[in-house]
């Protein structure tokens, strides 16, 4: 055992069956010789165009969970279903412009209606801008759970946003290992496929929650988004971190709530960090106002108070930028939150 | 615990035994707790002979194991001649192969307490460190010289963010996420780590610009 150890540089994911079916398998192979972009954009294209139901680990601060994702593309609708397999029970559904949330352990369930000319697979994409802000590399190629895979790093500038290390299957596109990366190169998240069946067909029923909702309380956004023009106020990032840009701007209503929210997307083409912008409400004025951060993983949240209005930024990127970029927020007169992409 | 069954678990451990066999045994270990102990010593042997930083060993087993080493000249040899041929990706390359470890091991391992991984950056940001050359660039409008400093890593408190809202924050975020960074965003939210909340420090809320 001790010699077949000293000899065995394979580490990872041995165990568990493999399953890619279909035409998948048939894939063309000849995109070998690709540059490492083009490896991203067919990993998005992978991720977001094809019909898959995979299970996963999760590894985040030393602490590891199973979840299974669905995915769906059919008649240009996308359906999705990712759930926590132990632990927190959580699920998370789309369907088209539906998104609704299934969180046992608060016995609530969100349900976010996007507008429906919202392209749910609208994700940034990668550009000039993108390479300014990451140095983009195929570092091997290797055999992981038995298929082949491009080793792709994605390498931070700066520390406003992490790192990638991606193994990309080499047939499908798909990411059967990816990891997170501090600046200094420490992973500080994982996610390894363990069984992934790229399906033809997945029946609907596959997109049904397994949680049970008895007693549950429901929040929804089903009031229509407030009229942008109606806003008084514009808002606008004084200054940004290097490589990041206004994607998208909308004003919306979140579950539960009545009040408008406008929301603001900045992005360097692969991190993007959200803001959201809510009037105070006049009990929270009279409050002393207090910056407060939160994690979710590797992803970052911070809130503060500016002008009256509580923003709050959340992102795939380190704390220190989502705290920046939140207090870069400034209200402009007169309103141009008018159109829902810039 | 037989000789077979040894003998397999060395052979999935190396990734030689037939994908059949592996996915029989991988049930197995996922009930056998014996047999989940064995798979766990040997990712932490492998680990300790790799040199793997970030696998951090209870001290008694590390002993033994470096002893072990030590005591085999050909992995003594190998092991001296792996060191000192280090590369610039290695302490990368160490840290995800720990990572790895953590995972799998984990996996299968769940009743017992998890190798020690790779530092967590989100906890263990530098206290009041410059970012080398990282010029902010002016969105809207400009004044301020181009530097930035890392504001101190904030106090650990008590849940101050309420779950529900930060759900809401999480869902719309994600429709705008890139494909990746967006499960890695879901998957956090949906094993329920979120919540992990501060209070900024009250002497440094102002984005410490300069």
């Amino acid at each position: 055992m001790l010699r077949a150890m000293c000899s065995s540089e394979r580490f990872v994911a041995l165990t568990l069956a493999w399953a890619v079916a279909g035409a998948a398998l048939a894939e063309d192979t000849s995109l070998g010789r690709a540059p490492p972009t083009q490896w991203l954009e067919r990993m998005n294209q992978a991720l977001t165009t094809r019909n898959y139901d995979g299970t996963f680990s999760h590894w985040h601060g030393g602490h590891v969970e199973m979840l299974r994702i669905i995915h769906r593309v059919q008649d240009g609708t996308v359906s999705e279903r990712l759930a926590s397999l132990d632990g927190s029970g959580r699920e998370f559904i789309r369907t088209g412009a539906s998104l609704t949330c299934y969180l046992p352990d608060q016995r609530t369930v969100l349900v976010e209606q996007r507008p429906p000319d919202e392209s749910l697979v609208g994700f940034p994409a990668l550009n000039d801008q993108t390479a300014s802000s990451y140095d983009i590399r195929e570092v091997s190629r290797t055999r992981l759970n038995r298929r082949n895979t491009h080793v792709i790093t994605v390498s931070p500038k700066d520390e406003y946003r992490y790192g990638y290390r991606l193994w990309i299957d080499d047939s499908t596109a798909m990411p059967l290992k990816t990891q997170l990366c501090d600046t200094r190169g420490h992973v500080i998240e994982q996610i390894v496929f363990a069984s992934l069946t790229l399906s033809a067909h997945i029946p609907d029923s596959a997109f049904k929650p397994e949680v049970s909702t008895v007693g549950f309380k429901w929040l929804r956004n089903e009031s229509a988004p407030p009229a942008l023009a109606a806003a008084t106020q514009a808002w606008n990032a004084m200054r940004l971190p290097p490589g990041f840009r206004i994607a998208a701007r909308s004003a919306q209503t979140l579950p539960g709530s009545t009040d408008p929210v406008d929301h603001l997307v900045f992005t360097d083409g692969l991190a993007s960090v959200s803001v959201f912008v809510e009037a105070q409400r006049r009990e929270q004025a009279d409050q002393p106002s207090v910056p407060e951060s939160a994690t979710v993983g590797s992803s970052s949240a911070f809130s503060t108070v500016i002008d009256g209005h509580k923003i709050t930024a959340v992102g795939e990127v380190p704390p220190d930028t989502v705290r920046f970029i939140a207090n870069q927020l400034k209200a402009q007169e007169p309103p141009s939150v008018g159109s829902r992409r810039p | 615990m037989n000789e077979e069954l040894d003998s397999q678990l060395s052979a999935m451990f190396d990734d030689e035994l037939a994908p059949g066999e592996c996915e029989l045994l991988a049930r197995r270990l996922s009930r056998d707790e014996q047999l989940k102990a064995r798979w766990g010593r040997y990712a932490v042997v492998g680990a300790a002979i790799r040199s793997e930083r970030g696998v951090r060993l209870n001290a008694p087993l590390a002993g033994l194991v470096s002893a072990v080493i030590l005591a085999e000249p050909a992995l003594a040899a190998a092991h001296g001649a792996r060191r000192t041929g280090v590369r610039w990706w290695q302490p990368v390359a160490a840290a995800a192969v720990a990572a790895g470890v953590a995972a799998v091991s984990v996996l299968w391992l769940r009743a017992q307490a998890p190798l020690a991984g790779a530092p967590l950056s989100a906890h263990l940001t530098a206290p009041t460190a410059t970012v080398p050359g990282a010029a902010v660039v002016p969105a809207a409008a400009a004044g301020a010289p181009d530097s930035y400093v890392v504001p101190r890593a904030p106090a650990a408190r008590a849940m101050a963010v309420p779950s529900i809202e930060l759900a809401n924050y999480v869902v719309a975020h994600s429709v705008f996420s890139s494909p990746v960074t967006r499960r890695n965003l879901l998957s956090a939210f949906m094993t329920g780590e979120s919540g992990t909340a501060a209070e900024e420090p009250r002497d440094d809320a102002q984005g410490n610009v300069q």
